[in-house]
């Protein structure tokens, strides 16, 4: 059920790519997203990895450590936002609090943040190629973003604004997702079924009544009058049908010795 | 679906959402859906020592089941409506 966040390390093909989703019950994966940092909490950002969205949950799973990964269930997540201050937080993000009793927050944040400059970055103008090839296919496609590592935003000097709107779409886009899958995770079962119950017992005992009520009529034992004050009502009635029988039996008795004398 | 309805009429209005974790946000309501989770735009958080990250949040999405309340405004409350409506959802109509 709902379990907060969580390690995860179920990976496909011998435990180096995607994550094994539950689609035996329909799990899709709906959005992945490449060159992504998770910061819990307040420790320190974790990257490189790459951020799958499901319908049922949230999966990040690192690039490098392929024993190492988190996910959340959609059903956890109470809040999720856009962060793009950079006085509180250096990149745009997309901001999560899940599960409204530990206050245990998930930043995810999008591509640029590896500290580690990765190979191909000293060239620039390789990056600013790329960054303008990236805006049109975020454009376009939103969705294969980025698959190329090498070609993550904001390692350059220059044209950080650019990468800056590149990421701000790409969070938005991400937000937009995150809604999109919390809407398919209504609240479950638990509250709903109690709820049933309730309405449920609620007609079932109406109808008991009603059938009680026949039973009722039907059954002498259950006759009106049986208890406490009532008893003397009960015997008056069942003694004047007795009466009226013995008066009967002695006209016929009386005629027929009537008859038997004449 | 009375909330719904009455929530969806509030569109655009000053909301502050407070969470079962004492979280209170507040913001322009964006949008609402069924599950009465609630978009909101423009927020701010009203205890912001506590959650600073929040301070950079400019919209975010909260899941219909934490939502403890929601501060409404009084402008946005048509009493004489909701007595109606409420009278016509306990009818069952």
């Amino acid at each position: 059920m709902v379990l907060g966040l969580r390690e995860f390390t179920e990976r496909v093909g011998d435990g180096a790519g995607e994550p094994v989703l539950d689609s035996d019950n329909g799990e899709e994966l709906m959005h992945v997203q490449h060159s992504v940092a998770i910061v819990l909490g307040n420790r320190v950002p974790v990257s490189p990895g790459t951020l799958y969205i499901s319908t049922k949950q949230v999966v990040w799973l690192s690039d490098v450590d392929k024993t190492k990964g988190y996910a959340v269930d959609f059903l956890s997540l109470s809040l999720h936002a856009v962060s793009r201050d950079p006085e509180a937080y250096p990149s745009p993000c997309i901001y999560t609090q899940y599960l409204v009793d530990t206050l245990f927050d998930i930043f995810c944040e999008c591509a640029e943040l590896n500290p580690e400059p990765i190979e191909g970055d000293e060239e620039e103008h390789n990056w600013i190629f790329s960054a303008d090839q990236m805006v049109d296919e975020v454009a376009e496609e939103g969705d294969d973003f980025s698959q190329d590592p090498t070609n993550s935003i904001g390692h350059s000097n220059g044209d950080h604004d650019l990468a800056r709107t590149v990421l701000e779409y790409l969070v938005d886009t991400l937000f937009d997702i995150f809604c999109e899958c919390a809407e398919l995770n209504p609240e479950p079962i638990e509250g709903d079924e109690e709820e049933h119950n309730w309405i449920f017992s609620a007609d079932q005992m109406v109808d008991e009544v009603a059938e009680e009520g026949d039973d009722f009529s039907q059954d002498p034992t259950n006759s009106i009058g049986h208890s406490n004050g009532d008893h003397d009502l009960a015997r008056t009635v069942l003694e004047l049908q007795i009466n009226d029988q013995r008066f009967e039996d002695a006209d016929e008795m009386d005629d027929d010795h009537e008859r038997g004398h004449h | 679906m009375l909330f719904f309805s009455y929530f969806k009429d509030l569109v655009g209005r000053e909301v502050t959402v407070e969470l079962k974790n004492d979280l209170a946000i507040r913001g322009t309501l964006h949008s609402v859906d069924q599950y009465l989770n609630i978009k909101l735009e423009n927020t701010r958080v009203v205890d912001q020592d506590k959650y600073p990250h929040m301070l950079s949040v400019r919209n975010c999405f909260i899941r219909g089941s934490v939502v403890r309340y929601v501060q409404l405004p009084p402008e946005g409350v048509d009493i004489e409506l909701l007595h109606d409506a409420t009278r016509r959802e306990a009818r069952g109509g």
